[in-house]
């Protein structure tokens, strides 16, 4: 299929377009699941297919497949969509001219060349590091490694090919005695440094921790988020807004705000398709645009939306390289990179005479995306008393409002974490709203 | 390699072949029409007690892929070998009585799927509402499964559906009222009415804009249809799939036969209900059948695929995969049975409370028992009557206290199509319930 991309970029255009783009992925990936304490199932995943948009009279079609015997239909069927569309006003062009920056440590050959029986032992890794912690039990989780090539073509003279690796474990527990709790940990890296034993321990430490949960008053008081928790409420309620194609469609919280101070001064934030080693790392975005760092908030102002070469083009301004796929069966729209979350930081729970210590949420899915409000579960929470945790609690609401929250944050940790394309510390943000 | 099949006591191969079709319209100007076109296959291996996995797109060689399958199971059972797995015993499903299609969507050209996209936004934008979003969705696809015990079926489906947003603002504070239906033929267009389905998200948007944030706290609830459904879904159902059980992450686990609700709750889950959860036979070739979950407050039954019906003793026929994954138990059209009750008893019996309304997704932790689901809107009920609109409300509680504090169910069940996340994948689903009235749980407010 990879040989016959740049055919279907010229069928593209004896179908009639005047500009077109192949996006083409290939992925391999293996997993080792287990199941309580014993490995499950082992899983290998052979994925291969191309993405074609076809551009006619300022109107774009797409369409996707993952047969080759099919290529000749998706390109015709591309091209027919784009006549039906109709003139866009807002469509400037395909991206053109790319000048790729250097990046590094997204490929590590040892990930490709790992065999199954190497995957098995990180796997058994994982239930090992929760056996350190008597009295809990794993109940699901897994090791994962894949690699993947992305080549992304289109005729204003695109080209550009990229591999790359990624590996992750993930460990959920419980409690098996008494009082019963939960707990998770997880790690994605793009090489093999993550301690797979200490995952374990980690999840199964933290459930053993959390039983007996006491319950607490309705208060507004300081609550510390860890980097699971805040990277899910800036993901789910505060990202949405700085996303262009929300912004232009009046679906954000932060219309008209660029310059404004929305956050406290200390705060920036960065989104950075360059750093090293990182998840959403790569030369160039899903649309062969290059990617860049792009300082969203400096010291509590906002400097800039998210943008593709669509939002872009319909803005008259430079894309900031976010263009994003889930994969080859769809078009490009605006996503994040890394999302790099920068406060001074101290040693944040030392510094708390008093409050709570939340280490992951549920719900956050269901924040209201434009205006920021978030109603979430805490799980594993602790209350702090006088620079430590102390006891744990057993069901907590948090309600509040991304921007405000935003505005109210008085501390970071040390502990730096990347969640995925997210890296952030632990956050603390002070008069947050709990209910017991 | 023959030595490795000697050791495979079981393989299957399921085939899946099909393509989709959607179309964006937003803010009056179609912003994509995509079309999918994909083949491929997920085939499992059986060694002892492991399982071993492939899944292929594009062209297909079956014969390969059970040779990789099955080295994946023999590998992991020599590395770590365990308990052999049972396969509960099934035969050959009949394949009856799929959805009836009386207009074809493939018929209808795309210019007239657009044409109606149109008229369908220009409902939800009302006075007041400045964005709006529809999005129109179709797919196709053929499952041919065969496995080693010789069993070999296949069906074909085809699913429309829409889903509509509106967003109104003022002073600052967004919005936004959505509808969706999803279902089988393009006939669901004429039978649902979906240009007044428009208005209503159009209205909501412009409703909730007005609407306060409630104060949170304990109090007695009335739940609507789907709110109610989704508790039945993510609370009691996830927490009756066989697999979360044997992981040790259900509080169900060994309750059967015991009563866990009140005597008004039935929970069924019925995949050959002609609703968005619908199939035939599920990703094992298991004829798809009805489940008694919950029988008048008495839990009755687990949701199983053919090896924890062997482990737990029951039924398979909930084993369902997203494409090509590999199958995990999974629920398919899920509802709290009717009562007798009228909604106004229910206002009545809870005289000052709240009713919760619509939903914007929630998550449940099964092992723990707990959950949390954001409401889309409710009303503060004040001596019997409704009052105040509100808005950002949530629920949250333990799933079995509030099973037990149901006092009154209603008799106007309705279902809601939609889609279920669980180990990674999406299925269609569908669920629901007539309205219930809970005498205490937590709402969460500002």
């Amino acid at each position: 299929m990879y040989e016959l991309a740049k055919k279907a970029l010229k069928m593209a255009e004896q179908a009639g377009a005047e500009e077109a783009e192949i996006y083409y992925v290939a992925s391999r990936s293996t997993g080792v699941n287990f199941k309580k304490d014993a490995l499950e199932n082992a899983r290998d995943r052979f994925s291969e297919g191309l993405g074609i948009r076809a551009v006619v009279n300022g109107a774009v079609g797409f369409s996707s497949t993952n047969s080759a015997a099919e290529i000749e239909n998706a390109v015709k069927v591309a091209v027919a969509e784009a006549r039906v569309r109709g003139n866009d006003p807002d469509w400037v062009s395909l991206p053109s001219n790319g000048k790729y920056p250097q990046v590094s440590g997204i490929f590590d050959k040892k990930v490709e060349d790992l065999e199954l029986e190497e995957c098995i032992n990180y796997a058994v890794e994982l239930v090992e590091g929760t056996k350190e912690i008597p009295g809990t039990l794993p109940t699901s989780g897994g090791f994962t490694r894949s690699k993947s090539k992305r080549l992304i073509l289109n005729t204003n003279g695109i080209e550009i090919e990229e591999e790359s690796t990624a590996v992750s474990g993930f460990v959920d527990v419980i409690t098996v005695n008494g009082d019963t709790s939960t707990a998770y940990d997880f790690a994605v890296s793009r090489s093999l440094d993550i301690d797979f034993f200490a995952l374990g321990k980690n999840a199964s430490d933290l459930a053993l921790k959390s039983r007996g949960g006491i319950k607490i008053e309705p208060q507004k008081t300081d609550v510390i988020f860890h980097p699971f928790a805040f990277s899910d409420i800036i993901e789910e309620a505060f990202a949405p807004s700085i996303d262009a194609d929300n912004v232009q469609k009046g679906r954000s919280g932060l219309i008209d705000k660029i310059g404004e101070e929305i956050t406290v001064p200390d705060l920036c934030i960065y989104d950075d398709g360059l750093v090293e080693a990182g998840i959403e790392t790569s030369a160039s975005d899903d649309e062969g645009v290059p990617s860049q760092h792009t300082t969203v908030i400096e010291n509590g102002v906002l400097q800039t939306y998210l943008y593709d070469s669509y939002t872009a083009g319909k803005a008259g301004v430079k894309s900031t390289g976010n263009g994003s796929r889930s994969s080859y069966t769809s078009p490009p729209s605006v996503g994040l990179r890394n999302f790099v979350i920068d406060y001074p930081q101290d040693d944040i729970i030392a510094n708390t005479s008093s409050g709570i210590f939340v280490n992951t949420i549920i719900g956050a899915h269901t924040a209201n995306s434009i205006s920021g409000d978030f109603s979430v579960e805490a799980r594993n929470a602790f209350t702090i008393k006088d620079g430590a945790l102390d006891k744990p609690v057993k069901s907590l609401m948090i309600s509040g409002n991304a921007f405000e929250l935003l505005k109210n944050i008085t501390g970071a940790g040390f502990d730096v974490r990347k969640v995925g394309g997210i890296i952030t510390p632990s956050i603390r943000v002070s008069g947050m709203s709990v209910i017991g | 390699m023959n030595s490795i099949m000697q050791d495979i006591k079981f393989y299957d191969c399921r085939v899946i072949e099909g393509s989709s079709t959607s179309v964006v319209l937003d803010n009056g100007k179609i912003e994509e029409i995509s079309r999918n076109f994909t083949k491929g296959a997920g085939i499992r291996a059986l060694c002892g007690g492991s399982w071993g996995y492939t899944a292929v797109e594009g062209d297909i060689n079956l014969k390969r892929g059970v040779g990789a399958a099955s080295k994946l199971a023999f590998s992991m059972n020599a590395s770590t070998p365990k308990e052999e797995v049972e396969l509960a015993a099934i035969s050959s499903p009949e394949v009856k009585d799929l959805p009836e299609i009386k207009i074809d969507p493939r018929d209808i050209a795309i210019e007239e799927k657009v044409d109606l996209l149109k008229s369908i936004e220009e409902h939800a934008k009302i006075e007041g509402v400045h964005s709006t979003k529809v999005m129109y969705l179709e797919s196709e696809f053929k499952v041919e499964y065969q496995n080693s015990e010789g069993l070999e079926c296949e069906y074909e489906l085809l699913n429309v559906g829409f889903a509509v947003s509106a967003v109104a603002s003022e002073n600052g504070v967004y919005q936004a009222g959505r509808e969706s239906r999803f279902g089988y033929g393009y006939e669901l267009f004429e039978k649902e009415n979906v240009l007044e389905l428009a208005g209503k998200a159009g209205k909501t948007a412009l409703e909730l804009l007005k609407a306060k944030t409630p104060k949170g706290g304990e109090m007695p609830v009335v739940l609507d249809q789907e709110l109610a459904g989704v508790f039945a879904h993510e609370a009691v159902g996830h927490a009756s799939e066989a697999d979360l059980v044997l992981e040790g992450d259900s509080i169900l686990e060994n309750r059967i036969g015991e009563q866990i609700a009140s005597p008004l709750i039935t929970i069924i889950d019925d995949p050959t209900l002609h609703e968005f959860g619908y199939y035939p036979f599920d990703a094992e070739g298991s004829e798809s059948k009805r489940t008694e979950i919950i029988k008048e407050g008495i839990f009755n039954s687990y949701l199983h695929s053919r090896e924890t019906a062997a482990k737990l003793g029951g039924t398979p026929g909930n084993c369902r995969a997203q494409g090509y994954s590999m199958p995990v138990v999974r629920m398919s059209n899920t509802f709290i049975d009717n009562g007798d009750s009228r909604f106004e008893e229910m206002l009545a019996e809870v005289k000052n409370g709240m009713y919760l309304i619509g939903s914007r997704g929630g998550q449940v932790n099964t092992g723990e028992g707990i959950f949390q689901f954001n409401a889309e809107k409710g009303y503060v009920i004040k001596n019997g009557e409704l009052t105040g609109l509100v808005r950002d409300v949530s629920l949250s509680g333990k799933t079995l206290e509030i099973l037990n504090h149901v006092t009154l169910v209603g008799n106007d069940l309705k279902m809601t199509a939609g889609r279920c996340g669980k180990a990674g994948q999406l299925v269609p689903v569908s669920d629901g319930s007539p309205h219930i009235a809970i005498s205490k749980a937590l709402v969460g407010g500002a």
